[in-house]
């Protein structure tokens, strides 16, 4: 059920490291049920953007913000309790723990118990295990993933390991994914059941999203609107179709990604 | 069968043997907190003989001198300890691995220097000579206190088993893996070592009221950085982020010396040799190779 409509702005974000700006006066904004994808060459300041947005990194100047609270001045998890989620490049899994349990970390924000609970295991904490549990199960199962639930992260694919870590975001409740190379590793089996499992997630829960890809053929069946980077700048914020017309575009960034 | 075991264990045993089972019951709490904070959220501390110094201390002083009833004092000086632990997180938090073990070591040389310098309060350098506690008007003798610290460990491990595989025991492994992911799922990461600390320091503190009255005697030399380090041998040789590994390096650490004692002049070597090929042969602890063996890891 998709939920009221947010926005999610980046508003004249500018980021120096030392002398070094990796980013220079870039706006633009992103809606609930929108898909973003974020383009550039290496170097093209994508990344650190995303880190911008999810807290990491604190903008130098300008601030990003939600519907009407300022992300940029919050930690990175209240950034995440505020509906903002974030699947990193290579997927980020707690090695010793199995699959679900892996996933049941993500469930940290919807769980609501105190420590003294805890360490008793109360009845309310035993009940908002239960049901962080139910919504694990589905997930593994929207995933195709219910019969690895047991296996240890560490010996399964990478193509897995990165769904598991989409998986987590699924279960925090957001309302915004950040997804930086989401089918960086993954086989055509796999990227094409990622581009559906990313189109179902928006239209079942509305959800906007952000991606950062380089894969022009995999941004541009997904996305509503690209958004270019090139040296710290935005240089264009457009439909797929009209990048691929777009000449200073592609000079910047279509001949890498013919290697890509 | 383990705990019926070890509630009919004193009546077949000598006073000796009692004694080191209930250190080994009173070691297990303290490898239980420990291990919240080294095993699960992956921050070293080489505090910990303070922390049960603070905990043994308060309890003795308010019992003793202030004649409070002792599990009150026991409960007193434990939450004491687990400010003192909060207070410590704080720096440490800035802090990682090796770094955060020379800083801890500093805060543990700081704590024992306070204990033996507040003569008034301490006794300093002298020690407190201890009396047997009472509860509710009955003494408690050598079986008495095994009981207690056998109770104790009980609640601990319910406690420690509850947190491992709650909100709290995730968020720490996720901590020890990656920050910066876990700070992408909501967790706080500074938040969490604070927690980590504080729960490590109340079970460090409980261990060490229950240690001053086992031995009867403490004085600051008792917690030296080297029993830090003895804590934290307990912990890697039972099994990191375990909590069988908890009461397995505890009951290591008491029990293996005694029975090279026969070894003339040499049980420290021979126990010093034997970490070497605990650690070498199995790294991931007693009961890490247990579970395998049961097959079940």
């Amino acid at each position: 059920m998709p939920g009221p409509v947010s926005n999610l702005a980046i508003e004249n974000i500018s980021v120096d490291f030392g002398g070094i700006r990796a980013l220079t006066d870039v706006s633009f904004a992103l809606e609930s049920g929108s898909i973003v994808g974020l383009i550039g060459p290496n170097g093209a300041g994508k990344s650190t953007l995303l880190n911008c947005v999810s807290g990491i990194t604190r903008p130098t100047r300008g601030r990003v913000r939600l519907d009407d609270t300022t992300l940029s001045a919050l930690s990175a998890s209240s950034i995440a309790h505020h509906g903002v989620g974030r699947v990193f490049q290579h997927p980020e899994l707690v090695a010793e723990l199995s699959v679900h349990d892996n996933l049941l970390v993500a469930c940290h924000c919807a769980l609501d118990y105190g420590l003294f609970g805890e360490l008793l295991r109360l009845p309310n904490v035993r009940q908002q295990e239960r049901d962080a549990a139910d919504k694990v199960a589905d997930v593994l199962t929207r995933l195709g993933i219910a019969d690895s639930a047991d296996k240890r992260v560490g010996s399964l694919p990478y193509g897995h390991r990165k769904l598991i870590d989409l998986g987590r975001a699924l279960l925090m409740d957001i309302r915004f994914l950040l997804l930086d190379e989401p089918i960086a590793g993954l086989n055509d089996v796999e990227v094409v059941r990622l581009g559906e499992m990313l189109l179902s997630l928006r239209r079942e829960f509305g959800l906007g999203i952000l991606i950062v890809e380089h894969n022009m053929p995999f941004v541009s069946r997904l996305c509503d609107r690209l958004v270019v980077l090139d040296l710290g700048q935005l240089i264009a914020n457009v439909p797929p179709a009209d990048v691929l017309a777009d000449a200073k575009v592609m000079a910047s960034y279509l001949g890498e990604a013919a290697d890509a | 069968m383990c705990l019926l075991l070890a509630c009919v264990a004193p009546l077949g045993v000598n006073g000796y043997v009692l004694y080191l089972l209930t250190l080994t019951e009173i070691f297990t709490l303290v490898a239980l907190g420990l291990n919240f904070l080294t095993g699960f959220a992956g921050q070293i501390s080489l505090c910990h003989a303070a922390f049960f110094g603070v905990g043994a201390y308060a309890t003795a002083i308010l019992t003793h001198k202030a004649g409070v009833p002792y599990l009150v004092s026991l409960f007193a000086g434990a939450l004491l300890t687990t400010a003192i632990g909060a207070v410590v997180a704080i720096p440490a938090l800035r802090l990682k691995n090796i770094y955060l073990a020379i800083a801890t070591l500093g805060f543990g040389v700081v704590l024992q220097k306070i204990i033996f310098e507040w003569r008034g309060l301490t006794g300093g350098g002298g020690g407190l000579a201890l009396t047997a506690p009472r509860i509710a008007g009955y003494e408690l003798g050598a079986a008495g206190l095994y009981y207690l610290a056998l109770a104790l460990m009980t609640l601990g491990l319910f406690g420690a088993w509850n947190v491992t595989r709650g909100r709290t025991g995730r968020a720490l492994l996720a901590i020890k893996d990656s920050e910066l992911a876990a700070g992408s799922l909501g967790i706080h990461a500074p938040r969490y070592k604070v927690i980590a600390f504080a729960i490590s320091a109340f079970y460090a503190a409980i261990a060490g009221g229950l240690f001053a009255y086992l031995v009867r005697y403490i004085n600051p030399e008792s917690f030296s950085v080297g029993l830090s380090i003895s804590f934290l041998s307990m912990v890697v040789i039972g099994g990191l982020g375990t909590i069988g590994g908890s009461i397995v390096g505890a009951a290591f650490y008491v029990i293996v010396p005694e029975l090279l004692r026969g070894i003339k002049d040499a049980p420290g070597l021979v126990f010093g040799l034997l970490l070497v090929l605990v650690m070498v042969f199995m790294p991931q602890g007693l009961w890490g190779i247990a579970r395998r063996l049961l097959g079940r890891g």
